[in-house]
């Protein structure tokens, strides 16, 4: 099921952006990926990301080509925190891992096996063979978490094994090399390993314990230092989570009943670990009560949810929201469960706290009357995609797509003018699992044309329902043979042609009301059947008509390609 | 069936239309006189519908709307008698016909439930059986009123769906199987089992979608046209009350604060409730600023405030609101109003 399916958009600094739609278009789910409260299949969400940085990064995508992609990579590592590292290694990067791992492992080994020959004896030495331990491991940590490799929080552990791996080497091939070196010669791997690590504690110390500990410490430090500098991944989701927060749509259930007032707003600051003392604590919730308009604070903090009115429960959701300074708030229909007598004063609420903390905010609401006055910009989505976006004058005042223009007639008016120009669209929106082709909203779009993404079995749809009201008769059977052919049977005594004929006009007759008829592009006989043709239908583009005015219709931009039959 | 129904409706209609040519106004169906509901609680009385006081036309609809808690869906519930238990007409005649649907025995009250007047009940969502099917649940009624067999319900039910542009093979399935517009479809048709006269409709269209919204707004009208029916349509939306109405009742505290035809509540409003209230609602056609509110929250009904029982956040109330209730005096032709701005004059502010 694909609830958000390719959707872009940004919002600036200060800005609302209104996210428009019937229910299941995809507004909620979109509300919760850019909290990853839901997890992104595909696409970046960049927090933060410099406006020449993100330009550089949309030049760069557009081209393409792999050298653009690693570039674009990095860009995402850095700022998208949607990013997961799951590209394929490529062979540069291998080879150099490999380099760095063999230098490392010809120092690490080389060096102490070198040393180990010219002192005698000193492979049971102790002291020598923890610094030898320390230095291997040291040097392999570095080595492996130096730039090429990724960042990932499998490095340390690996590293770790790989230098178990070389410190229990190394005696091996010192006591080989230089057999001086040991007090007791064996002639067997295993003699030699336990006649240099089996006498003392500090051997096995050293092999099992300091060496990984080395390896695993300094590729921690060297990945850590990295992250900082190179991706926002790194810096953990929760950090981001203070400056992103979400408000529920619902004051009765998005509060814990048990929780007092004072336990729901604190919660976040304890376990993000904002304040640890108590005073402070109760210092702050009782600010963020305040700023989310619960005067005086010391009458609502012992309060429970039920002892409060639907207003004062939201204002509490925002009080948790606002606990943590926020940069940017996610209001997931904040105020539609709320009686309209208190609805403007929680989005009086919210409006003020804009100016006051520079609070930006991502508003999803299915009222456009709501949106029309919050918003600096609107986004309309339909099934998962945003079909028109603009400032809330180009998109409420100048609605360029049909179904935008549906929405905002149906948006409730005392003016009795104001119903005449109603267009209630038939029909509900189709299921998120079994999306239509072309354009998603052609079933029940008022002006679809020939090109808007007719299915062949659609169209049977339609000429079945018109058979069957009796206008076209002479079907006998009917079927989509693919999806630009639909094969028809007519009965006997009727000759294919003479069908045509009567086809032609219904279709010439009916195709304004029934808008699927408009896909059909010609009709012929063939072998005793009649073989109906259709147009070819495409997804309309995104295209911007101005900036930051985007509309996806083919009514507003003409298909790339001239429409034309497919042969039967 | 349905058509020996239309046929009688006709007749019934132009009757109607042959009484107010004679002179007559239409003669009202439904009159709810000084009706008094009050729910006993520990805390004390609440006094949820405390005086309220209507006429449904024939063929009228009528809106009832209000913040939630103003005792708009008690005072609906009362006319049906359908009352938790701890809930009591305490005063008030409902003259529906000559019965008063106050005081007459439950079995006559029975045989007008939803033979004579049916509710669509809020809440689409939660007002449907879920372990039953669909078909089964509107044949309910239709059993229990019309005396008829399943075969012939089950016949009904197919032509109750396809009136509201249900498929009638749907009537197999379950209530989990329809959308949120669908269930609400099922509601209507359940309303309109067994062919009453007064649909209630409480909420019908709030939790929709708008689009979902203009469907079923649209289905009601095009039900009450051609089934030529009286509606009491409650919502706390007045806009959407302001497309489908006829005539409106604002209530506030479980009083009728403001009464008329929509026209007359809507642009000459004569209360400063229902002008504050339509001023809460944010308009696309309008500026893009904030709308106003209404500071302060509905007042408690177990010790409602002296003297109008909106003067606390009345912006113009001065010490005679405090004082003395006002009453719901005519302001125009068929349009009430109670408050004191209409009859006497308020003293002049004095100047801080």
């Amino acid at each position: 099921m694909r609830a958000v399916d390719g959707v872009s958009f940004d919002v600036k600094r200060g800005e609302v952006l209104c996210i428009v739609g019937e229910s299941g278009c995809g507004k909620t789910t979109t509300g919760k990926a850019l909290l990853r409260l839901v997890d992104t299949t595909e696409g970046d969400i960049f927090f933060e990301i410099p406006e020449e940085e993100y330009r550089r990064y949309e030049t760069m995508r557009s081209r393409g080509g792999p050298e653009r992609a690693a570039q674009t990579d990095a860009i995402r590592r850095k700022y998208s925190f949607s990013w997961k590292e799951q590209l394929a290694w490529d062979t540069r990067q291998i080879l150099t891992v490999l380099g760095a791992f063999a230098a490392a492992f010809i120092l690490g080994l080389g060096l102490p096996a070198l040393a180990a020959g010219l002192f005698r004896a000193a492979l049971v030495n102790s002291a020598f063979l923890l610094a030898a331990s320390l230095l291997c491991g040291l040097l392999i940590g570095m080595a492996g978490s130096l730039p090429p490799t990724r960042i990932s929080a499998r490095t340390p552990g690996m590293l770790g094994l790989l230098a178990i791996l070389a410190v229990n080497l190394f005696p091996l091939l010192a006591a080989k090399e230089f057999p001086t070196s040991l007090p007791t010669a064996s002639a067997d791997l295993f003699g030699v390993w336990s006649a240099v690590w089996g006498p003392g504690f500090f051997g096995m110390l050293a092999g099992i314990v300091l060496a990984p500990a080395a390896a695993g410490g300094a590729s921690k430090i060297l990945l850590g230092r990295r992250r900082e500098t190179e991706g926002l991944q790194a810096i953990k989701m929760r950090t981001l989570r203070r400056r992103l927060h979400l408000i529920f749509q619902d004051p009765y259930e998005s509060l814990n009943p048990k929780q007092s007032v004072f336990e729901i707003v604190s919660e976040p600051l304890v376990v993000n670990r904002i304040a640890h003392d108590p005073e402070e604590i109760a210092a702050l919730v009782g600010q963020s009560l305040e700023d989310a308009g619960l005067r005086p604070a010391e009458e609502f903090v012992l309060r429970f949810p039920h002892e409060l009115s639907g207003g004062q429960r939201q204002r509490v959701s925002i009080a948790a929201a606002l606990a943590l300074q926020p940069d940017f708030i996610v209001a997931d229909e904040p105020v539609s469960m709320l009686d309209v007598s208190i609805r403007t004063e929680i989005l009086q609420l919210m409006m003020e706290l804009r100016e006051k903390r520079g609070l930006t905010y991502l508003f999803i609401t299915h009222d456009l009357s709501l949106a029309w006055i919050l918003a600096d910009r609107i986004a309309v989505m339909y099934l998962g995609k945003i079909v028109e976006q603009g400032t809330a004058e180009e998109v409420i005042s100048h609605p360029k797509h049909p179904y935008t223009q549906a929405l905002i007639s149906v948006v409730p008016s005392p003016d009795p003018r104001h119903l005449a120009k109603r267009t209630i669209l038939k029909g509900e929106r189709p299921d998120a699992v079994n999306i239509p082709g072309g354009c998603r909203f052609h079933p029940r779009c008022p002006v679809a044309f020939e090109n808007c993404g007719w299915s062949a079995d659609e169209v049977a749809e339609e000429l079945k329902s018109l058979s069957t009201a009796g206008v076209l008769p002479g079907i006998a059977q009917m079927e989509a043979q693919n999806p630009w052919t639909v094969a028809l049977a007519v009965v006997p005594g009727t000759t294919p042609e003479a069908f045509i004929e009567t086809f032609r006009h219904v279709v010439k007759e009916h195709r304004d009301s029934r808008r699927a008829l408009k896909a059909i592009a010609g009709v012929r006989a063939r072998g005793g059947y009649v073989y109906v043709k259709l147009h070819q239908g495409s997804e309309p583009r995104l295209v911007e008509l101005e900036p930051g005015n985007t509309v996806a219709c083919h009514l507003v931009t003409a298909p790339a390609e001239a429409p034309h039959a497919l042969p039967a | 069936m349905v058509r020996n129904v239309l046929e009688s409706r006709c007749r019934e209609r132009r009757h109607a239309l042959l009484r107010r040519l004679a002179g007559g106004d239409s003669i009202p169906l439904l009159t709810v006189k000084g009706l008094k509901t009050h729910f006993e609680t520990q805390d004390g009385i609440v006094k949820a519908v405390d005086g309220v006081d209507f006429t449904l036309g024939e063929g009228e609809s009528l809106g009832l709307a209000g913040e939630s808690g103003c005792g708009k869906t008690t005072a609906a519930l009362s006319i049906m008698r359908l009352l938790p238990s701890n809930g009591k007409i305490v005063n008030g005649t409902i003259d529906y016909q000559g019965y008063d649907l106050a005081t007459i025995r439950e079995a006559q009250l029975r045989a007008i439930r939803w033979k004579h007047i049916s509710i669509i009940f809020q809440g689409a969502m939660n007002a449907l059986n879920p372990v039953k099917r669909v078909g089964d649940q509107i044949a309910e009624p239709v059993i229990l009123h019309d005396k008829v067999d399943k075969e012939a319900a089950m016949k009904r039910v197919g032509e109750l769906l396809e009136l509201v542009g249900i498929h009638r093979e749907r009537a197999r399935e379950y209530p989990h199987e329809f959308s949120g517009g669908m269930r609400q479809r099922v509601m209507i048709a359940m309303a309109l089992a067994c062919n009453p006269r007064i649909v209630i409709a409480d909420e019908p269209v709030t939790a929709l979608d708008v689009m979902i919204q203009a469907q079923i707004l649209e289905l009601l009208e095009r039900l009450k046209r051609e089934l030529d029916l009286s509606m009491i349509l409650i919502s706390h939306d007045l806009s959407v009350m302001a497309e489908t109405c006829d005539s409106m009742a604002i209530m506030y505290a479980g009083k009728i604060v403001e009464r008329g035809s929509v026209r007359d509540v809507y642009k000459n409003s004569k209360h400063p409730y229902t002008k504050d209230l339509i001023g809460a609602f944010p308009d696309i056609e309008g500026p893009q600023t904030l709308p106003a509110y209404i500071p302060g929250l509905l007042p408690s009904l177990i010790n409602p405030p002296l003297g109008c029982r909106f003067h606390p956040r009345c912006k113009f109330a001065w010490q005679l609101c405090v004082d003395q209730e006002p009453g719901l005096d005519p302001v125009g032709e068929g349009h009430l109003a109670a408050c004191h701005l209409n009859t006497t004059t308020p003293p002049r502010k004095e100047v801080a």
